[in-house]
This record gives C-alpha cells, structure tokens and sequence, in this order.
C-alpha cells in the first residue's frame, strides 16, 4: 500500500482504510476514485474497463470524457477491439455518463458501507487473482485485506443442498487444510459453503467469503452472523461489487471465478448436475488451478455433476481419496512450518499463537520432539519453548509424554507419521 | 591446709550450640578420691583418668586429697571432652600448684594421657557460646586456634598442652594471638566427615562447568529455577542421561554465603568435622549422600548428636542420586526438614533440633530398566513396575518436589548441532540476583518456602495472568497445593528474568515442571 509509483506520480501514504475513504486529499484521490466510479457502474465489467483505460489513458480520463458532450457513441466505440465489438451497450454507456457526472454517489455508496476498495493499482490486491485472466479492476473487503492473500489459499465449495455426510466432508476438509496453514475460500452460500466457512472460523483458521453481490445486499441473509463471524476471526468477506450492487443470477458465476482465482486450489465437495459449484471448479481449470473433486456413489444425485465433472475434465481433475492424502496433494504437509513459523502477523494473530508459539509449532510439525530438538530447531531460548509449549498445550495442540511433545489437534501430522515416541511408550506409562 | 574451690568457664556442644559450663574444682583433706558431679555423660567420666595421666605426665602432682568437681548448671546434660582443660587446671589451682588470674578466661580442650590438648568437635560453637557470656579471652587446642578464631570479636590463645596453659595462664600477655582476619573466600565446602561431598578444588572431585552439559534445556532450566528459588527438584531420565553430571556443577551455580550464613555453615562444619576448621565456610556446602546412607546418617544422631546430611547440607544443597534406591525411612525422613528447614534429632533422653535449610535435588530413573520414555529404546519391565517404582518417592514427599523436570539422552547429532549452552558463570549470575532479589521483596524468605498469602502478595498477578493462572490449575486439576507450587515456581522464574510481577508467561513456563502424575495421565489420554 505504501508504493507511491502504484498509486501514480502525485503518490500519497495511505493505509488499507484509506483505500476506501474517498474523503482523502482530492487531488491524489481522484484515480482511484476514479477507478470506483467507473468500475461500479453498472455494465463495466472487467473487459470494458481495460479497453477504456487504455484508450483514455486513465480512469479519470474516461470520467473527463464521459462529461463531454457526445460521450455515449464515444465511450461505446471506446470499448471496441480491434478484432473485437463493442463491450459496451449505449445504455451501458449512458450509466457511465451517469456515473462520471454524479461521482459522489458512488464513494458516497463505499463510505457508507464501511468497506475496503482494493484496485489493481494497489499492492495489496490479491496476488493470486492478479494472476488470471482479466482481473476485477476493483475490489470491496470487509476484514482484513491481508486474509486474501495468505501463504496458501484452498477454495472448498459444492452444492447448496448437501447431504449430511457432504456438509461433515466440507467441514473436515476445511479443518484439515486450516490446520496446515491453508485459508479456506468459498462462496459463504448455504450448504457446503456454509459447512466449509464454519470449520475454519471454529478452528480458528482464517477464511474468505467471496459475495455475489454488493456488501448492502448480504447474501444469503441468513449467513450474516457467519460473515460477522469470519471478519471477526482475522478473515474477509470480499466481491468486485459496488456497495449498492444487489445479487442477481448474473453475478454469482462472475463471483465464482474470484473463489478459484484466490486459490492455489478448489475442491468440489458435493454438487448436483447443475450446481454452480461446477463453474468454479471450471474456472479453477480455466485459470490454470488445482481442481480435487470429491467422489461419490453411482446414481447419488447429490454428487451427479461431480462424477460428470470427473468424467469430461480428465486428467486435470484430481480425486479426494482421503484427508490426509488430499493434504498431501495439495503440498501442505510442510505448509504448517510455514504458516506457524513465517505467518504474517495477521495470520498469527487469527491463529491465536505469539511468534515463539508459532516456531515451536512449526518446529514441533517438522518432527522436533524434545525441548532440546526444539531449541536446536527454533534458535529460541529455552525458557520461551517451554512457556510456548504450555500456551500449545492449552489450545490443544500439543500432548506431553514424559518430557516429549507431539503434534495433536489441528497440529497434528497427517495419520501415517507415527508419533515418535508414543509408539513404545505408552503401553507401559505409569499413573501414579 | 584450707580447702581451695577453684571455678574456671569451659563449655560443652548441645546439638549445634555451645553451652557454658561452670567448672567448680574443690580440693579437700579426706580419703584422696576425684569425683565429678552434674550430669556427666560417660566421655566425661572418664575425664578423670584423661586429667590424673595429663597432671603426672605434664610434670605436676596428683594431690592424694579428696576431688570434687562440680559442673553447673546442673541441670545441664554435659557431654564430650572438653571441660578436660578446665577440669586439670582447677585441680592445679585448687591444690596450690599454680596460681592465676582465671577471671574472664575460658577453657576448652580434651587432655591427652602425655598432657597434650586436643581439639574437640565443636569448638567454633563453643567458642562463641563463651564469647557470648561475656568471656573476653579463650584458650583453645593449638591445632584448633584456626577455627576458634573464626568467632567474632574474641581473643583466642592456642595452647599445645596442660603446661602450655598453666603457663599462659600465669603470663597471660605472652601467648597472646589476635584474632585473624576472617578470610572472605573460601574456595571448597570446608572438611567434613566421610560423605561423598561435591568438592570444588580438590581435583579427583572436579566441579563441572554447566557448559559440559550440551542439550538438556528443560533440566538445566529447572535446576537453575531450583537454586534461584530454593525449590525442590527431581530429575527423571534414563542412566547416562547426564543426571548426575548436572547434579555436579550444583557448586559451580551457587552464589557465596554472607557473613551470617557462612558462620552458620561453618558451625556445622565446626561441630561434624574430626578435623579442625581452618577458614570460613563461604561456599555453600553440596552433600552427595549415597543411597546406602543410614537413618542416622541422614538425619543425625549417634552417641554425640552428630549432625547428619540433611544439617550439613545447611545453607546449601542436598543432592540424592537415584532417590527410589534410599531406605523408606530415610526418605520419610526427608519430610520435616523440607517442610520445616530443621530436623529433630533424638536420642536416649536426648534431643536436639538441627537447622537444614538446603534446596533438595534429587535424580532418579523414570523405571527400574530406565528405558521409559526414553527416544531411543523400549521399556522392558514387567506390567506395574513402572508404577511401583515412583511410588516409593511417597506422596508427602512428592508434594514437597516444586519441580519435575524429565531428561532423555541427548541424540549425538543434537550434541553437535544444538546451540552453545550457558556456562555456570552465566548462571551464576542470574541465581544470585534472583535470589537477592527475592529475599529483600520476601523478608529472608526464598520463594521455595512461601506459601497461601504471602505467596499470592509476592506474585502480584494482575488480571490477565490470574485467568492465566486459574485456567492451568483447572486444566491440571490441580489442589491448593499445586496451585501454590505453580506460583512458588512462576515468582522465581519471574525473579530470574528480573520481572516484578509474575505474567503468564512465567506461569507457563512453571507448567511445564509440575508433577509427572498428571502427565501420564495426558499421555494416556492423548
Ligand atoms: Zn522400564
């Protein structure tokens, strides 16, 4: 956020709430203000706003024109390709005549709402979405900006209308990949959605919500107390539409196509033959991303469109055979050390854990045993080991067996690991 | 010829403590006989054989008269030797062989048959009890002027023999010593009867630097919480875990005694030692009792009262190597000096309550093969054993260790990697200022022996770290009493990193000592 070439030559210091604060100096503002009005209007989606951008140079350049007299044809042609028609209707274009002539409404809109605005030109946009193809210009976060862009993110989505045993497979699959450091990604619709955000926020483990729609039109209502829920556990509740902007059968697949593209991976946990759940796994294809699908019994509708998925995608959809074996698939069997010990604060602070807690974890994941393994391992005092080992033990992370410590709960290995000194041990443990 | 009673001050050893003694000698016509009255034990009866050889050998007459020697206060119980010196001088006075200016003087010393005088055990002690009375001038055993002379403020004349004396006696200023200055270090733990005793110097019984020992954080942390905090420490690991060369390096940690503990040490030393006393005992003692020691040994007693490991451990540190191995009783009879800081001591009629103010660290290995727990092999003991072996380290005792610390054999590829560890002047350090620091917060208390109120005024904990505090207990389950043992160990481990009030972390760290019961417990669980 504190790049001043990012923010064009004028620059200025601005903290992530600033982002959104369209009340800040005028003159350095008026981009990335700009860049607000233009994205949220409506009919400019990603595709409109880089063919206007680049004929008018800036966004503030196409608000200047769209003052002009005569700006509707202009605007419209504007958004042409070469090899390309317009991406702009003249209604479109008129909602831009609208929007440029009008601004204040739309940061007014933002500064009401309370959120976030991330644009492409801060450097706090998601890295990961920065990636695909024709990212959002634009966008809206409630929680924390940091959340979106952790050392691994996992998209764990599926149908509406689970199954019990789906909505206990989202849940398990979002502990496990939350315990190892993932953030978990989904749609915070009902159902696994729903199933997935619930594990990660009771485990502790940040997660995002990716909304189909403004932050004024919450949807599904009934998740709103999730959502608070996810801001308040050091998560994010994020979409690339304005404040004002209410859900409509448009915007959810564009919405899909932000999970997948926040993640290093998507899993499909249930989805029925037309679930929506299947864009986001096809977007997850689309944007080069790991795609695991849950499988399911023949003939179960719940997961007809998974099997059909499986089915056509080929090779590049991968299956779930297991929880552990899906945490070694996705590569996070040593992301623990790297989300214990190299988290940003955030993370740690949503994980509840102090720096030397979180060396000790991770230290503790890679198999170091004994206070001395651990100070070997984590260069810290002997005294901080000991008191972090408590403060793990109390959140349930770590178990003691005469003088040797272990992995457990969320921490632990995945099951194959054999804890190293339980083996033998235990059989003949003294109570006194 | 007129009867003469001669009265001369000599004093006899009670337990620890110097007792003055009045020495009446009333030579009178009669049927010649010598007879001692006043509670004499059955050392000093035979005095009178020591004082008739000494007078005729040293060149005087025995008078053929009537003897009579009485010792005072009656009701007194006198034992030992050393009213020998006064006994034969007041006969020499009493029968007119010798006269002298005995006003303010004392006398202290065994006789032998050729007249010489011996030192006797104690005799620190009863120099001061001497001093104490008002005695201005003391004669003592030559080869003892050393250890008398350790007492404050007291002119003390070494006399090689019966002659020597009489002859200081009758020119007073002639023999005159000054005192020495008290020397202010002392490097060793002073003489001492036999008792492995960890020695500083004295080369065979090297004292280990804490830099010796590679890995083994959590004991070397633990011994170190222990010595800051005067707390009680076992040490559960497999043989060859490095449990008995850490006990070693105790010397190397403790910081010297001030000038009223080292007197206290030195009395001690004065009273068990057979050899004379040279210097003050500045270095706290560390005795290493084997496990065979007796009942008496330990505790104290015998025919003399002698102090037993637990008192010559005063001051210092008592160290019990394979703590299961000690006899029952022994153990049993390790309650009242850790609960009380003394020990009673008795004996056919006679008693005495010792000091024993030491910081117990105790080793043991986790079963009878030593494998549990242990990385690197398997326990091969039978179903139960395990079980029955710590429970002859009984409850009370149990309740009485403030900290458990468990150690493994450090992995050779750990001994090469692991960080350079702290050398005990490092340590050292640390100890000394902790404990400086709490004795001035506590009033002369070590956090090891607070408890209830005042050790719930010296942690000081506020909001955050009694939540902290209570969710512990409550997860340990712990008792009043394990509470407290809890905050006894966070106050010190506080004070060691110089912090006034105690904070979580200190108490989680404190955790991590607590008592094994509840980790097996877990382990099992878990
Ligand atoms: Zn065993």
């Amino acid at each position: 956020m504190l790049g001043v070439g990012r923010r064009g030559p004028l620059g200025r210091d601005a903290g992530p709430e600033a982002g959104g604060g369209a009340s800040a100096a005028p003159q350095a503002l008026e981009e990335h203000a700009a860049w607000v009005v233009l994205a949220g209007a409506r009919g400019v989606g990603p595709v409109t706003f880089e063919r206007l951008l680049a004929t008018f140079g800036s966004a503030v350049g196409v608000l200047r024109a769209a003052c002009e007299t005569g700006a509707v044809p202009r605007l419209v042609e504007a958004s042409a390709a070469p090899d390309a028609p317009p991406a702009l209707t003249a209604v479109a274009a008129a909602t831009v005549v609208e929007a440029a002539a009008e601004p204040e409404r739309a940061l007014a809109a933002v500064r009401r709402a309370g959120v976030t605005v991330l644009t492409q030109r801060d450097e706090s946009y998601p890295r990961r979405l920065r990636q695909v193809e024709l990212p959002p210009p634009v966008l809206f976060v409630r929680g924390e900006v940091a959340a979106l862009s952790p050392a691994h993110a996992v998209a764990v989505v599926g149908t509406r209308r689970p199954t019990a045993i789906g909505r206990a497979t989202a849940g398990r699959i979002a502990e496990a990949v939350g315990a190892h450091g993932a953030s978990v990604v989904s749609g915070l619709a009902y159902g696994i959605d729903a199933a997935a955000h619930h594990a990660a926020v009771r485990r502790g483990a940040p997660t995002v919500a990716v909304i189909g729609g403004g932050h004024e039109h919450l949807y599904p209502a009934g998740n709103r107390g999730l959502a608070t829920a996810i801001v308040a556990g050091g998560g994010a509740v994020v979409t690339e539409f304005a404040p004002d902007v209410a859900p409509s059968r448009g915007t959810f697949p564009r919405r899909n196509r932000i999970i997948s593209g926040l993640s290093d991976a998507t899993i499909v946990v249930e989805a029925g033959a037309r679930s929506g759940a299947l864009t986001t796994a096809a977007w997850a294809l689309e944007q080069g991303r790991a795609l695991f699908i849950v499988p399911g019994r023949l003939d179960d509708p719940a997961v007809a469109g998974s099997l059909a998925f499986l089915r056509e995608a080929g090779p590049e959809a991968r299956v779930v055979a297991g929880i552990a074996e899906l945490v070694e698939d996705l590569g996070l069997e040593d992301v623990g050390v790297a989300w214990a010990a190299a988290a940003t604060g955030d993370a740690r602070s949503a994980a509840g854990l102090g720096a030397a807690e979180a060396l000790v974890a991770g230290a503790l994941r890679r198999g170091a045993g004994s206070p001395d393994e651990l100070v070997a391992a984590t260069g810290l005092p002997g005294a901080a080991v000991l008191a972090a080992l408590t403060t793990l033990e109390l959140r349930g992370l770590v178990v003691e067996v005469l003088g040797r410590y272990q992995p457990t709960g969320r921490l632990a290995d995945c099951p194959r690991r054999l804890p190293r000194a339980m083996g033998q041990g235990a059989a003949g443990m003294p109570a006194v | 010829m007129p009867p003469v009673l001669a009265t001369l001050l000599s004093a006899t050893l009670h337990g620890l403590v110097g007792r003055v003694v009045r020495v009446e000698v009333d030579v009178a016509p009669g049927l010649p006989g010598f007879t001692i009255v006043g509670l004499p034990d059955a050392a000093l009866s035979e005095a009178r054989e020591r004082v008739r050889g000494a007078l005729r050998n040293a060149g005087y007459r025995h008078p053929p008269r009537r003897i009579t020697v009485n010792l005072a206060p009656a009701e007194l119980r006198k034992a030992g030797a050393s009213l020998d010196l006064a006994i034969a001088l007041g006969v020499l006075l009493g029968s007119e062989q010798m006269s002298a200016d005995i006003g303010g003087v004392g006398l202290v010393g065994e006789l032998g048959l050729g007249g010489e005088v011996r030192r006797v055990p104690g005799l620190l002690p009863m120099a001061i009890a001497l001093r104490d009375r008002g005695v201005r001038r003391v004669l003592v055993p030559q080869e003892a002027l050393a250890e008398a002379s350790l007492a404050p403020e007291l002119e003390v004349i070494g006399v090689g023999s019966l002659g020597d004396a009489a002859a200081c006696l009758r020119r007073p200023r002639a023999r005159r010593r000054a005192p020495e200055p008290l020397p202010r270090i002392g490097v060793g733990l002073g003489a001492s009867p036999a008792g492995a005793v960890a020695g500083a110097d004295d080369g065979l019984d090297r004292v280990p630097d804490l830099a010796e020992v590679r890995g083994q954080v959590a004991a070397r942390r633990g011994l170190e919480i222990a010595l800051a905090g005067g707390h009680a420490l076992l040490l559960i690991g497999p043989p060859g875990a490095g449990k008995t060369l850490l006990a070693r390096t105790i010397p190397s940690l403790l910081p010297d005694l001030d000038d009223t503990a080292a007197l206290a040490a030195t009395v001690v030393a004065s009273v068990a030692s057979e050899a004379p006393v040279t210097k003050l005992q500045r270095r706290p003692p560390v005795r290493m009792p084997h496990h065979t020691v007796s009942y008496a040994g330990m505790v104290g007693g015998g025919p003399r009262l002698t102090p037993g490991e637990v008192t010559l451990a005063d001051q210092g540190c008592l160290v019990c190597d394979e703590l299961p191995e000690f006899g029952r009783d022994v153990l049993e009879a390790l309650r009242q000096p850790l609960e009380e800081g003394s020990v009673a001591v008795v004996r056919v009629g006679r008693w005495a309550t010792f000091p024993a103010r030491f910081t117990f660290v105790a080793a043991m290995n986790p079963c009878p093969c030593g494998r549990l727990g242990s990385a690197a092999a398997a326990c091969t003991c039978p179903p139960g054993a395990p079980q029955r072996y710590l429970r002859r380290v009984s409850g009370p005792l149990r309740d009485r260790i403030d900290l458990w610390a468990a150690m493994d054999r450090v992995p050779p590829e750990l001994l090469l990697r692991g960080p350079a560890p702290e050398s005990s002047a490092v340590v050292g350090e640390r100890i000394a200022a902790a404990r400086a620091c709490q004795l001035s917060r506590n009033g002369g208390v070590p956090n090891g022996r607070l408890g209830g109120r005042a050790l719930r005024e010296a942690c000081g904990l506020d909001g955050p770290a009694v939540a902290r505090a209570v969710l512990l207990s409550e997860r340990e389950g712990l008792s009043g009493r394990g509470t407290d043992r809890l905050l006894r160990v966070a106050r010190t481990i506080a004070d060691l990193a110089g912090r006034p009030v105690v904070g979580a972390q200190d108490l989680d760290e404190a955790a991590r000592f607590r008592i094994p019961a509840d980790r097996f417990a877990l382990g099992l669980a878990g």
